[in-house]
């Protein structure tokens, strides 16, 4: 009953005009392309396969999944493609539901949606689904897939699990590193790296469309992430900016007066995130993390978690884009006697820059993280 | 003759999840529970910033996300000597009670339903609601296209399942409007949290978020609309099924366990009164802690922390030579995922040695749910049913005490910028333990500090307890014991046994993680 109770009662014309626009504006692509995407979408009813993986998951990805409202997440899921296997949502379990994969295998030409991480270690033994490594089962599904979706940062560069014993990767990655493990059935396919913590439930709906009226994939970067959700810089479009620039930095969550200032003390990630939540935000654009006081801690970007602990933890030697590198700690030397004097942080950083072979790197975890626009 | 079935993966459920179970005249003779997937937090952890726990461990699992970061941010409070303030307090509380509402009602109409509806009586509805219709009219044209993905295949209906055409479509239209309510929901929560689900903002010391007024009014209309959802649907539903077609099942107690239960306090309504109230959040809690065991009815006894221990005999670690089970907090384990005999990724915990039932049943006999006392007057025993019932009365208590914590936060917020905060440097040396009771049941972490480092981190979680394989003395555990003596007239459609698995709300995901053989420190840690 599942899917059936999640299907609105009706779809009409209307709602694909509706969805259609909604997923050009998250795109960033023409609303002229209205009407041809509600055709493709209305064309495509019923008729594209997805079979969404879950490995070493927590499930967020699909619970994000399942927020969107503006398309509804039932419009979009139900209405313009064909499930044939969630764990979390189909109505078969054991044998039945392994006999739905099979049977969408056999057909081919699915887009294959992938939550959680793979785990390599044990000949793959840390995760198993009806008696099969998820290792296999990934191999297996992949290898008649018409388009791939990695979701999350798990399954994308191997996220949180990456950390832990099991020897967790991204489809494609492990970390930054390509690992080949599934080259041979992803050669020729479309791999579409969605991360974040979890996956942002608008970016997915985004590229399916995408996928579904123009059969491409969109601009990618070498990570394999859509440059039109990857492409700009946390750090850069941060609401908090004007107060890096003024070296007003929060040190004490729990001084009022320092609400609003920014969080680069308490490890913020934004100068080497890139991604739209400043713009996109989260939860039908209701907030993020920075708005909610915390700091970015860049689960957009493939080094997440591993090198970006700890999470608090101001960085110590970062690459700002136009900037070039920053000792932090050389900046907060002066930045006292700055501030007072009405200069900026900006100006600072830029005069650190000429001087900055002196800081050695402190506390093993810290990481010095390069910033890297990708093109 | 007895018959073996094996169901895995078992769906609509957090996690990875096999049962076996052993047939014979038409009953289950014997079950086996195993959880099939491992990350490995408690090794990923180690070494690490204290601060970290709270954001990671609240990515153990989505769906108790919430759950675990306060708990995390509990142990850290305790361990660091921080007295969080009221703001993040309440904070804290209304994430959780958010998170318990909806994650009760998706269970219900998302994971459940399916087991006890017959999804194709749609079709026979001879109303003539508009909104019905249209649900009608749906299933009717998706039949006949013959693309029914993915509710089929599915495991057929039986005798017991709910067939009433007018009944049906109801609870079908309530499904839709269950999956909107939970974005909403989310939505909601993201006012305090950031993103949702997995949150950003709660950490040691308590809550980053800093409202304004006129966002905790919206908060409030949010929260008042979740409210009305559980009071006049999604109660008058379980109420209207589990005291109708449902009560064969219910009087059968279908899915009962050992009859043995445990709970953790849970939404702190004040602020600590001693340190070791840090550990629990703060004081006069909604739902209390106990411990009951051998009979529902028993009176529930207070929890002491120091009497859990953990098996490992079936599961696929090892310990020591001449160690049968330990206490969570000097969890030795020595991972081995070829080891004969074993059949699990999760431990066997026992309290007292016995194991225990957690989750919605535990929290309503511990805590004397009058409409559950009420449920069993009318002659229901403990099981599948009575855990869903115990979830919609429970979705209501804590959805009406959460408006008077959003009223204490709207008044601070009226006198002054909210903080939410108290921050200490990390401890060089320190423990700490936290506990609540996520919607799934006992949730408790340990954590140990280090040169201002984790040591040692452990989790004993809801499904840890549940999904428990059997322990040394080759007791099985709760999942296991609750399918024993369940009818599965066909061995090809054993509706019954997900209904039970289900009845519980599994959640793998937690139920799993390593821990490193190094850390056999032997050391008990105490809540004082």
């Amino acid at each position: 009953m599942d899917a059936f109770a999640l299907r609105p009662p009706e779809i009409t014309r209307r709602d694909f005009l509706k969805i259609a626009s909604a997923s050009l504006a998250l795109l960033g692509l023409s609303q002229a392309l209205t009407p041809r995407v509600a055709k493709a979408l209305e064309e495509s009813l019923g008729k594209t396969a997805v079979v969404w993986l879950e490995g070493q998951d927590c499930a967020g990805c699909s619970e994000s999944f399942l927020n969107n409202l503006e398309p509804p997440a039932a419009s979009i899921l139900l209405d313009t493609i064909s499930l044939r296997y969630h764990e979390t949502v189909m109505a078969a379990s054991g044998h039945q539901a392994e006999e739905a994969r099979a049977k969408a295998i056999e057909e081919g030409g699915y887009v294959l949606v992938i939550e959680g991480a793979i785990p390599m270690a044990e000949d793959g033994l840390f995760c198993t689904i009806g008696g099969k490594t998820f290792r296999d089962i990934v191999r297996e599904t992949a290898s008649r897939a018409a388009a791939i979706i990695p979701v999350g940062a798990c399954a994308t560069y191997g996220g949180i699990p990456r950390s832990g014993p099991t020897d967790a990767v991204g489809f494609l990655f492990r970390g930054t590193q390509r690992h080949h493990y599934f080259d041979d059935v992803a050669a020729g396919k479309p791999v579409i790296n969605l991360p974040t913590c979890p996956l942002h439930n608008e970016r997915l709906v985004a590229v399916i469309v995408h996928y579904l009226t123009f059969g491409t994939v969109p601009p990618l970067d070498r990570f394999h992430r859509p440059l039109a959700f990857y492409g700009h810089n946390q750090h850069e479009n941060c609401e908090r900016r004007g107060h890096f620039d003024a070296g007003r930095f929060l040190t004490d969550w729990g001084d009022p007066r320092q609400q609003g200032w920014c969080l680069y003390l308490k490890g913020c990630r934004g100068p080497v995130a890139y991604q739209d939540c400043w713009k996109r935000k989260w939860n039908n654009r209701t907030s993020y993390c920075i708005q909610a006081n915390t700091p970015c801690v860049g689960c957009s970007e493939p080094e997440f978690y591993e090198s970006f602990s700890p999470i608090y933890e101001r960085q110590i030697d970062v690459e700002l884009p136009g900037v070039g590198r920053v000792d932090i700690d050389k900046v907060m030397a002066t930045v006292g006697g700055a501030v007072a004097a009405g200069i900026s942080a900006d100006l600072l950083i830029s005069r650190v820059k000429g001087r900055k072979n002196g800081g050695k790197k402190k506390g093993g975890s810290r990481t010095k993280v390069k910033a890297e626009k990708e093109s | 003759m007895a018959q073996r079935i094996v169901i895995d993966p078992i769906t609509r459920i957090e996690g990875h999840l096999k049962i076996e179970v052993e047939i014979e005249n038409g009953k289950v003779k014997d079950a086996w529970s195993s959880g099939t997937m491992a990350r490995g937090w408690e090794v990923l952890l180690r070494d690490r910033d204290p601060r970290d726990a709270p954001y990671i461990t609240g990515r153990v699992c989505a769906v108790c996300e919430g759950v675990h970061t306060v708990a995390s941010s509990q142990a850290l409070d305790h361990a660091f000597d921080i007295e969080v303030p009221e703001a993040g307090r309440l904070m804290r509380n209304l994430f959780c009670g958010g998170l318990y509402m909806h994650d009760h009602y998706i269970h219900f109409y998302v994971l459940s339903a399916l087991d006890y509806l017959d999804i194709l009586a749609v079709a026979q509805y001879k109303g003539s609601d508009p909104g019905l219709l249209a649900v009608k009219d749906k299933i009717v044209a998706l039949v006949k296209k013959n693309d029914t993905a993915p509710f089929t295949p599915r495991y057929e209906p039986d005798e017991f399942s709910v067939n009433d055409p007018e009944t049906v479509t109801t609870l079908v239209s309530h499904y839709i409007k269950a999956v909107e309510l939970k974005a909403k929901s989310q939505k909601m929560l993201a006012i305090l949290m950031g993103i949702q689900p997995n949150p950003a903002s709660i950490m040691v010391g308590g809550c980053t978020a800093t409202p304004t007024r006129e966002e905790l009014l919206e908060f409030r209309a949010l929260w008042e609309e979740q409210v009305k959802f559980v009071n006049e649907v999604y109660l008058p539903d379980v109420v209207a099924v589990g005291t109708g077609p449902l009560l064969p099942l219910a009087t059968a107690g279908l899915g009962r366990a050992h009859d043995n239960y445990l709970c953790y306090p849970m939404f702190p309504q004040d602020n600590p009164t001693s340190r070791a109230d840090y550990a629990l959040g703060g004081s006069n809690h909604l739902i209390k802690g106990g411990v009951i065991s051998g009979g529902a009815l028993n009176p529930a006894q207070p929890v002491d922390f120091n009497r859990i221990t953990e098996a490992v005999e079936h599961s696929w670690y090892n310990y020591p030579s001449g160690v049968s089970s330990l206490h969570p907090s000097v969890g030795v384990t020595d991972f081995n995922p070829r080891k004969d005999g074993a059949y699990s990724f999760v431990k066997a915990p026992r309290y007292d040695g016995l194991p225990m039932e957690v989750g919605p049943l535990a929290r309503g006999l511990v805590n004397r749910y009058p409409e559950l006392m009420d449920l069993i007057q009318a002659g229901a025993k403990p099981g599948a049913v009575a855990r869903h019932f115990c979830r919609a009365v429970e979705s209501k208590y804590v959805g009406e005490a959460g408006l008077a914590w959003i009223d204490r936060l709207i008044e601070l917020a009226t006198a002054g910028p909210i903080v939410g905060m108290r921050e200490k440097p990390v401890p060089r040396r320190a423990w700490g333990m936290g506990a609540w009771d996520a919607p799934r049941g006992a949730l408790a972490h340990w954590v140990e500090i280090e040169d201002r480092r984790i040591k040692n981190y452990q989790l004993v979680v809801p499904s840890t307890w549940n999904a428990s394989p059997r322990d040394e003395k080759g007791v099985r555990g709760p999942y296991e014991e609750s399918l024993i003596g369940a009818p599965v007239p066909d061995p090809d459609n054993p509706i019954n046994i997900v209904r039970i698995i289900r009845s519980f709300d599994p959640c793998l995901a937690c139920a799993v993680h390593l821990i490193d053989p190094e850390t056999n420190n032997i050391k008990v840690f105490k809540v004082s």
